[in-house]
């Protein structure tokens, strides 16, 4: 018996389907409690890697484990973990409470029916659908129908929340509301959220760590801040906000800076003091995003470059126009050697 | 309603015809395959190398006859066509009694009618059939015709149908499935409610098993007095869960060995026998059907022209020896006989001595319409 | 009917144009043509039920109160002598609602695990080809097929096979049996496309759904599948009980006219004893008890499983 920490754990994770390689020879480690997404551009493995945790597909090679056991083989059915799946898949011959309280009608022995209806009513209040039960599916919004999805999950009290997707399928305001919504009952129900995205601002905004995925392979995994600040390499810097890459000598290697991180101003004298680097540049575009406004910015030595100036220093500085001869610099510590990869 | 089939299934319902002509397929199941129940089917128009070359003048457009199936020569109506520039719209049906519910329906365009002996009257009756003129077609000869066929076509001495092939309705056994040699209804009905209890087929068609069971009791054929019907009633009724079948499609189960004998028509008798020489073909001694078709013009005819043409072409005794070779159906005139080969003449089935033949009557009209006989046929068969 | 309702939208919309002001006009006019275009859509189908569905059903309902000519056909009267005449046919009704219903029951059961098995166990590569191979019979004349079975269910078929492991004296040609065996074969081949229809476009993320949420792969057949294809079961049954309760030919040639069904009694009436009007009070009977028994199915199909607008999802 393995006696883990972690509620699920990839060992060496391998899965083929024919000649292409899903996932290739994981190691992934989920922490009791947290809020984990897995980031990664379309293709790269997440949801065969959620699938296999949830037990729909089996790894073609290594083995998974779910609070230290070793559940390689078994079907989904007999796995204590739970799904919310990117399209709901919710049952359309079923009320909104029979769909919330299916997981429960399953056990053996079933639950008693007062004792269904209680845990019934409980899940919908928590995610704000009381007196929904006796609707169907089909008359919910896209909103209300993925709350249903999570606490048709929920009500299991799984050992981990598997979340493919969930709110690739919502607009843009409904999906910042359901992210801190999410966020919220993640905390209250205090079970692991495994979350699956390939959008990087949810990933960030919403995990206690992030693990960036890559044509199958794990590259690296840690909080947000680790991933922002200490990116492995150039692919997990790119992924993860936006940066500006300059190339090395050799190639095998470049330098990043984050927009945020470079400061300009008027000319190369009114920058601040202690920059390491101060270049005159022209303006060549301008984007006002509300609290930033983006400039894109060239230099004779190194070419076209982001820079992302506050609200604030602009209130102080001004704004320049495009076409306007600047002067931009940063700081040593904003300078980042990252492997070419 | 006049499908027009097309080339194709022109030449597959000609398969199906000359398969069944052949006897490998009987009455019941043609209808079915070729979906002739009640609709119609362009046999000439449909064959391009039948296209009219006008060699008759006067006559025009389709010549409608409405016949059985396995009744006809192909190369006899196809020669028509070729003379007469007309195309013979062939109409087959299962039984007199569905042309006639037919043509009461109305409006069938229909020009030559082949009806049995007991219908004419019906006909006549209901003024469905015109008095035929005989000055149209020569070719017929009323003395050459045997004169016991002459009575059912000639009403108050106008002749209203002339006959085409006459034939029988006895039994055949299987004689390597059994021993019990049967030779009367009496026996037939004993031995189906005794040694061949489960072997056994009668027709599904009132005139025959009715008839025949009356027969049996020592009544007439027709009969149609309540309390012999009756008597006939429960004699079939207790015969039924005796019988394998009730069914006019009896070539099956006796050629599969599921019957061993059956309630039989001549041409059925002359196929099975052919084909299996230990069917043997009875009839009752007690009695039973003789029955002779005809070909009458139906009244209003849209071609009558052809139709006379046609019965002058088809009755002319060289062509009419053909008619007999290609169905095998006995014929009343005399001119014809002496064309047909021995082999035809010879068969027991198709010629029966003339003292079994005494004994056999005709179908009686009133059958036709009578409901009694109708609901008991019913009452049988859903007992 | 539906034949009437253009001209009805039509006037309406002219009064409307008139007296309404521009804006509503536009926005009247072209719904106007919507539904003007849906009742065109319809009108075909509305003048064939019309003049092939209820003209024919309309004289038949009159010809059920009127007596039989001396020499068979009809004249006009008015009796209820020929619906005191059904209990005479009573057997005859009694065998197509006891056999019809049977033998939908027995379709489907066969059915479904052809129809699950070629929409959810087969590669789609294979489907078609294995579409077809169930519908293939259909292409054969429906007659050969049943002469086939003559054999087959005759004494020197499946009786003789059953002999050789000791079942002797077996009979299954013309018996209930040989009708119910002929009913399957017969109307396998529209009992499974639309089972397998509801099945195929069965979202397969739902049975993954309800495996992860503990239901062992019987539960979720049960379950899920189940339901889910009850429309296609719903759909066939209704085309095979339809179709068996007015045949005549299956009765005719695996009954042997032993097995009589009211398709039987009615080609009797119509076709030779020309008795029609007591064969118009059997159909008008046929069709008021196929309406009541399609009525109560449906009711119980629909409470069963929201299946109208589950289809929608
Ligand atoms: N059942 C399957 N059969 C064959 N190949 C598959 C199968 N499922 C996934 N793949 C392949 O495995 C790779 C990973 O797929 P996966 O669905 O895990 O990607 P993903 O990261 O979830 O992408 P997305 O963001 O687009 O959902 C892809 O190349 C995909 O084509
Ligand atoms: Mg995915």
């Amino acid at each position: 018996m393995n006696h883990s920490p972690s509620v699920i754990e990839f060992r060496k994770v391998t899965k083929r389907f024919g000649d292409v390689v899903a996932v290739a020879d994981n190691d992934l480690a989920v922490k009791a409690g947290e809020f984990l997404s897995i980031l990664g551009p379309s293709g790269c493995g997440k949801t065969t890697s959620l699938r296999m945790m949830a037990g729909f597909e089996q790894p073609s090679s290594g083995e998974v484990f779910i609070r230290g056991e070793n559940v390689t083989g078994v079907p989904a059915y007999r796995r204590p973990v739970n799904m919310v799946f990117q399209h709901y898949a919710l049952f359309p011959h079923l009320s909104v409470a029979d769909n919330v309280s299916y997981g429960l009608r399953q056990r053996n022995p079933k639950p008693a029916r007062a004792e269904i209806d209680r845990a019934v009513d409980e899940a919908l209040a928590m995610v704000r659908l009381e007196g929904y039960g006796k609707r169907r599916s089909y008359e919910l919004s896209g909103g209300q129908q993925q709350r249903v999805a999570l606490a048709r999950a929920l009500i299991n009290r799984p050992a981990v929340l598997l979340l493919d997707e969930p709110l690739a399928a919502l607009d843009r305001k409904l999906r910042r509301d359901m992210q801190i919504e999410l966020q919220n009952l993640q905390r209250d129900v205090g079970i692991t959220f495994l979350l699956v995205t390939h959008d990087q601002e949810e990933a960030l905004s919403m995990s206690d760590r992030v693990c960036v995925m890559r044509e199958g392979r794990i590259v690296q995994t840690g909080s947000p801040r680790e991933l922002y600040d200490q990116p492995v390499n150039r692919y997990v810097a790119d992924f993860v906000g936006k940066t500006n890459f300059f190339s090395g000598p050799t190639g095998a290697e470049v330098l990043s800076i984050r927009p945020e991180q470079i400061e300009i101003a008027a000319n190369v004298n009114a920058l601040p003091e202690g920059l390491m680097a101060r270049l005159p540049v022209k303006v060549l575009n301008r984007i006002f995003l509300g609290e930033h406004t983006e400039y894109v910015v060239a230099s004779d030595k190194l070419g076209e470059f982001m820079v992302m100036a506050p609200r604030k220093s602009e209130r102080e500085a001004g704004v320049y126009d495009i076409g306007d001869m600047i002067a931009a610099g940063w700081r040593a510590e904003a300078e980042r050697i990252l492997p070419n990869t | 309603m006049t499908k027009h089939p097309d080339h194709i299934s022109a030449e597959k319902f000609l398969a199906e015809l000359r398969r069944f002509q052949k006897g490998s397929v009987t009455r019941r199941h043609f209808l079915g395959v070729t979906g002739l129940g009640l609709a119609t089917a362009v046999l000439s128009t449909a064959m391009p190398g039948l296209r009219p070359r006008k060699a008759y003048a006067g006559l025009s457009g389709t010549l409608n006859v409405t016949t059985w199936p396995n009744y006809f020569s192909q190369e006899n109506y196809d020669d028509f066509t070729k003379k007469t520039g007309v195309p013979i719209n062939v109409n087959v049906f299962g039984s007199n009694e569905e042309m006639l519910a037919k043509l009461q329906a109305g409006s069938t365009g229909w020009d030559v009618l082949v009806p049995t002996n007991y219908t004419i009257s019906t006909y006549k009756g209901l003024d469905l059939i015109e008095p035929l003129d005989l000055k149209l077609f020569p070719s017929y000869d009323p003395a050459q015709q045997d004169p016991r066929f002459l009575g059912p076509g000639t009403i108050d001495g106008v002749t209203y149908a002339v006959p085409k092939d006459w034939g029988t309705t006895g039994f055949i056994v299987n004689t390597k499935s059994t021993t019990e040699n049967p030779v009367s209804w009496k026996d037939f009905f004993a031995a189906t409610q005794g040694p061949l209890s489960g072997k056994v087929t009668v027709h599904d068609y009132q005139l025959t098993t009715i008839g025949s069971a009356a027969k049996s009791l020592g009544y007439s054929f027709n009969t149609v007095d309540p309390k012999e019907l009756a008597e006939v009633e429960k004699l079939l009724i207790a015969t039924k869960p005796h019988l394998f079948g009730i069914t006019s499609d009896y070539q099956p189960a006796m050629r599969n060995g599921d019957a061993a004998m059956a309630m039989c028509w001549t041409n059925d008798a002359a196929q099975l026998h052919r084909d299996l020489p230990e069917m043997s073909y009875r009839l009752g001694k007690d009695g039973g059907e003789i029955w002779v078709d005809h070909y009458a013009v139906i009244k209003g005819a849209p071609n009558r022209d052809a139709a006379y043409a046609f019965l002058d072409f088809i009755l002319t005794p060289e062509i009419n020896a053909k008619e007999i070779e290609a169905h095998g159906t006995p014929t009343p005139d005399a001119r014809v006989i002496k064309l047909l080969p021995k082999d035809i003449l010879e068969n027991p089935i198709l010629y029966p001595a003339a003292d079994q033949l005494s004994v056999l009557e005709y179908g009686a009209a009133e059958t036709l319409t009578n409901p009694a006989r109708a609901e008991l046929m019913a009452r049988f068969k859903s007992a | 009917m539906a034949g009437l309702v253009p001209a009805i939208l039509f006037t309406r919309g002219k009064k409307m144009r008139g007296s309404r002001p521009r804006m509503m006009k536009l926005s009247m006019t072209s719904s106007l043509r919507s539904k003007l275009v849906t009742a065109l859509l319809l009108a075909p189908a509305g003048l064939f039920f019309v003049f092939l569905l209820l003209v024919p059903l309309a004289v038949v309902l009159l010809f059920s109160f009127g007596e039989r000519a001396p020499a068979g056909g009809y004249v006009p009267a008015f009796t209820l002598q020929n619906y005191m005449d059904l209990p005479a046919r009573g057997k005859a009704f009694f065998n197509t609602l006891t056999l019809a219903p049977l033998g939908t029951l027995l379709t489907a059961l066969f059915a479904f695990p052809m129809a699950y098995f070629l929409a959810v166990r087969t590669s789609p590569k294979w489907r078609i080809a294995l579409l077809i191979l169930v519908m293939a019979p259909f292409w054969t004349s429906q007659l050969l097929r049943y002469y086939a079975w003559m054999i087959i269910l005759g004494n020197k078929g499946l009786p003789s096979w059953l002999a050789m492991v000791g079942l002797t004296d077996v009979r299954i040609i013309n018996t209930p049996w040989a009708v119910l065996i002929g009913a399957v074969y017969g109307y396998l081949p529209l009992m499974v496309p639309p089972i397998y229809v509801s099945l195929e476009k069965l979202d397969k993320r739902l049975l993954e759904a309800s495996a992860d949420l503990g239901a062992t792969p019987t539960r979720t057949f049960l379950q899920v599948t189940l339901p889910l294809a009850l429309p296609g079961v719903a759909t066939g049954s209704m085309l095979v009980f339809i179709l068996l309760m007015g045949d005549y030919i299956l009765p005719q040639f695996l009954g042997g006219g032993k097995v009589f069904f009211i398709g039987n009694a009615l080609v009797d009436l119509f076709l030779q004893s020309r008795n029609w009007p007591f064969g118009a009070a059997v159909s008008v009977a046929l069709v008021a008890i196929m309406f009541v028994t399609i009525y109560f199915y449906m009711r119980f199909v629909l409470s069963k499983s929201d299946t109208r607008r589950a289809a929608l999802v």
